[in-house]
């Protein structure tokens, strides 16, 4: 038997591209066919072929004998259907999981053609046109279906009712493309498509996977669809057992007719209700499967609080997800997504794979050599999440010493690893136990860090300043290192950066940094912050922004005497530029603000008088002071903040008070405290009172 | 067929498979790779480890061929570039390739490459990845089920008098001796 083994092409890629303009149809199909196999699993072999053209010279074709097959009748010629079968398969190998790929076909206009070719009356050709749209679909790059136009609905539920796996697959992957928003859900369920896609469940593995994947877009985040879901019976389950039910079901019927809730509980799991569907499928002998089953039901967990949330079902997805991370590939490296998805924000699921031993599990993967970089990131997410919460985990972690793996994803090729390794970092530097054995202020994790805040990415500054934040809160007051390694500096750049994201979280590690920091430290930071900075970040236009810097000269000027004077420089721009900002601003800025005069107003004389000073000061349109807006807020934590304001300006053995409260009288302010003798809050009612009772002592003439 | 009872799948599916598998037991591989690609052009697409592993089989037939210039030139145009894709094989990489260093390939460390046993190893791993594209069990079922009888007859043996079956072709159930 002659052995085929030219390693070569027997033409090359120019040599192939030639012939596919030749005029006989043979020699464009062998072209085709030699193009295809070059190309198909071979990425370099696909950009190279990109590079030269070869998209649009295949396209081309396609469309021309699209056209021509449009006007045969019945009898096609075979050559034509060849033809049109090798170039979609050769444009569907181009775009399959290659997005440079993806565009050039789509930017070559075959799109429109492969949907047209689902008509055809050759079902090879149909076959072959369906695959490659699939694999467009499987793109973010491929175009949005509008599915609430009455004819595309239609549309794709011929797609979904066909007796083809590739058109089904191809229904299924453009629900899971173009579906995002709840209008476009609840168009799909209302349009019938659920109960297509559960009898789809019980397909072939294609089907089955497709399905799941589009069934999860569907109920994303939308507890009715959900509920409408559960309710359906999986028919094709359900045929053999029910039919004994028959004649008993009479009198239930009623009860059960419209409430989704009972028809849950009367079938029950283990009668073929639509979720035993996906439940079964978490048992699948394909791992994928598997995967895909437990995303779905996530995912209708963190939609809906009425399904899905007892214990058996919660140890199940821990103990199935942890077990799929074992896979080597693909679906390994997805698995810790879900797992993130299953247990982010929810401390029993967290509590849950820590007895499970997730922590150890996750730690095992970063032990490994040459992660692929997804897996890497997916993990570094998974025990982010894990260490969010519980100082159990935490401590874990650290005890499995593998922190240099962390510290050393840090330098990553990748963005998404780098930013993964900060937010992992952050989770566990929530360890308060170690921060204040000062366990995290060395320089090895510092130096990475602060490098990071020159990163090219946003979201990696961003993330590698939530780490800061955390680091720089130590309690031994080791700040020196961070300082030595040129953080300050950084973290000053970047509250000048032009992202609001990029400011606040720099103002967030700067306020902590100037939390309980001794003169040195606080005297560091201001001088290379300056006055007029933090003046023009107090008036930034993102309230978020405003919050942190206040925050930040609140803790500035706490503690002793000397701290309230950094106010007080450069003729005083601080205090008027927060004096000014506080006519106009959120309730949660305005706590801020006025602990922050509350500190100043716990100074001496002076940084009374001048407080109140501001607090009389009048806005541009004549309103009244700021003050009694917020003693009339519906935030008791603004109410008390104002209340310590005014304690704090009359108090008694003060030389001045007296003259301060006279004019807070004249200000109204007195009698809107007063007002609040029996306030709901308190804290507020204890330190109405104390204002009362400091007034009395300048004798009753004040009512 | 003789029985008449419905085969359940296509039977032309079935010698479509046999082809590519028979195709990589002669060592015809790129032969085989094009009729994987005429049964479902996905399945080489999606499968980075298969793909690499029947390009590694043709590298090491032609070594076998003693074409060991043109093997050098295969290595650099399509192993090559596997390992760029994909770093987890670059140590299967590696070893293959390793195979142009030695003059004597049989006797080599890794002389073990030209065996049979590897081009079944890539054949039977072609065949997995088309029963899976087809949604069939990986493994067929008749010969586990058999080993599984052997076995479960050897531990009773053992243990116990029990009508056994000792001929596979007819299946018969024997009595025991008395």
């Amino acid at each position: 038997m002659p052995t085929a083994n030219t390693i070569f092409p027997i033409h090359g890629p120019v040599d192939l591209l030639t012939r596919l303009d030749s005029p006989d149809p043979e020699t464009k199909l062998k072209a085709l066919r030699e193009i295809k196999n070059q190309i198909i699993g071979n990425r370099t072999k696909k950009l190279s072929f990109l590079k030269l053209g070869a998209v649009p010279a295949v396209a081309s074709i396609l469309s021309s004998y699209a056209t021509q097959s449009d006007s045969q009748l019945v009898d096609a010629d075979v050559s034509t259907s060849s033809i049109i079968v090798q170039s979609a398969a050769v444009l569907g190998s181009f775009a399959c999981g290659f997005d440079a790929g993806v565009r050039a076909v789509l930017d070559a206009g075959a799109f429109p053609h492969l949907i047209r070719l689902l008509s055809n009356l050759d079902e090879k050709v149909v076959d072959a046109s369906a695959r490659s749209l699939r694999m467009i679909y499987q793109s973010r790059l491929a175009p949005k279906y509008e599915f609430v136009q009455e004819k595309n609905m239609e549309f794709l539920i011929s797609l979904i009712n066909s007796e083809c796996e590739n058109v089904t697959g191809l229904g299924a992957s453009i629900i899971t493309h173009s579906c995002q928003t709840s209008t476009e859900q609840r168009a799909l369920c209302d349009a019938g498509i659920l109960k297509k896609l559960i009898s789809l469940l019980e397909g072939s593995l294609s089907q089955k996977n497709a399905t799941l994947e589009s069934l999860a877009a569907v109920f994303k985040k939308n507890p009715e669809v959900i509920s409408k879901f559960v309710g359906l019976e999986n028919e094709r389950a359900v045929e053999s057992s029910l039919s004994q039910r028959d004649s008993s079901l009479e009198s239930p019927g009623t009860v059960i007719k419209n409430n989704t809730e009972s028809v849950f509980k009367f079938v029950g799991p283990e009668s073929g209700s639509a979720l035993s569907s996906i439940i079964e499928l978490t048992k699948d002998r394909y791992a994928r499967t598997r995967l895909l089953a437990c995303m779905c039901l996530v995912v209708i967990r963190n939609a809906s609080p009425n399904y899905l949330q007892d214990m058996g079902i919660k140890a199940k997805l821990v103990y199935l997800l942890l077990e799929l991370l074992d896979d080597p590939g693909q679906v390994g490296d997805e698995a810790s997504f879900v797992f993130s998805s299953l247990v982010a924000g929810k401390k029993d699921l967290q509590q849950l794979a820590f007895e499970n031993n997730a922590i150890n599990k996750f730690c095992n993967q970063l032990q490994k050599s040459q992660l692929h970089p997804k897996r890497l990131q997916g993990v570094l997410l998974a025990l982010a999440d894990l260490c969010s919460k519980l100082e159990s985990c935490r401590l874990t972690f650290l005890s499995l010493k593998v922190l240099n793996q962390v510290i050393d994803a840090l330098t990553h090729d990748c963005a998404d690893v780098r930013t993964s390794a900060c937010i992992c970092l952050r989770s566990v530097t929530r360890s308060i136990k170690n921060l204040c054995a000062g366990y995290f202020m060395n320089e090895m994790l510092v130096i990475p860090v602060i490098r990071l805040l020159d990163d090219p990415s946003v979201s990696v500054q961003v993330a590698a300043l939530g780490v800061i934040s955390n680091i720089v809160v130590d309690f031994t007051t080791r700040k020196s290192t961070f300082i030595q390694c040129g953080g300050v500096k950084q973290l000053v750049q970047l509250t000048k950066s032009m992202h609001s994201t990029v400011r606040f979280n720099a103002l967030w590690a700067l306020k902590n940094m100037m939390f309980l920091a001794d003169d040195r430290c606080k005297e560091g930071i201001f001088l290379e912050l300056t006055g007029s900075l933090l003046a023009s970040l107090i008036s930034d236009p993102e309230p978020c922004v405003q919050e942190q810097a206040l925050a930040l000269v609140r803790n500035l000027v706490d503690g002793c005497i000397k701290s309230i004077e950094y106010v007080f420089a450069e003729d005083g721009t601080l205090l008027d530029a927060v004096g000014r900002q506080l006519h106009n601003v959120s309730d949660e800025v305005g706590i801020q603000g006025m602990y922050l005069l509350g500190n100043v107003a716990s100074g001496n004389e002076l940084h009374k008088e001048a407080v109140l000073q501001q607090l009389l000061a009048q806005a541009d349109n004549g309103a009244q002071s700021f003050v009694i807006k917020f003693l009339q807020s519906s935030d008791s934590r603004l109410r008390t903040a104002a209340v310590w304001v005014i304690v704090n300006l009359t108090f008694p053995s003060c030389p001045g008070a007296f003259g301060r409260l006279v004019q807070l009288k004249n200000a109204g302010i007195i009698s809107q405290i007063r007002n609040m003798v029996n306030d709901s809050c308190l804290d507020v009612k204890l330190r109405v009172r104390t204002v009362i009772t400091q007034s009395m002592t300048f004798g009753d003439g004040l009512t | 067929m003789e029985s008449g009872t419905d085969p359940g799948i296509d039977l032309a599916t079935i010698t479509d498979r046999m082809a590519v598998k028979k195709a990589v037991q002669c060592g015809n591989v790129e032969d085989a790779i094009e009729k994987v690609n005429d049964l479902n052009p996905e399945i080489l697409d999606t499968n980075p480890q298969l793909f690499f592993h029947l390009q590694q089989q043709r590298f090491i037939e032609l070594i076998r061929n003693g074409k060991v210039e043109e093997a050098l030139e295969f290595a650099q145009e399509e192993l090559a570039p596997r390992g760029e894709e994909n770093q987890s094989f670059l140590e299967e990489l590696e070893r293959t390739v390793a195979l142009l260093a030695f003059e004597d390939v049989s006797n080599c460390p890794v002389g073990g490459l030209l065996d049979i046993s590897q081009r079944l190893k890539t054949a039977s791993e072609v065949n997995a990845a088309i029963l899976t594209s087809q949604s069939r069990e990986k493994d067929p079922k008749l010969p586990n089920l058999l080993k599984m009888l052997l076995w479960a007859q050897n531990q009773l043996d053992e243990r116990a008098a029990y009508p056994r079956i000792k001929d596979l072709s007819t299946a018969m159930l024997e009595d025991p001796a008395i």
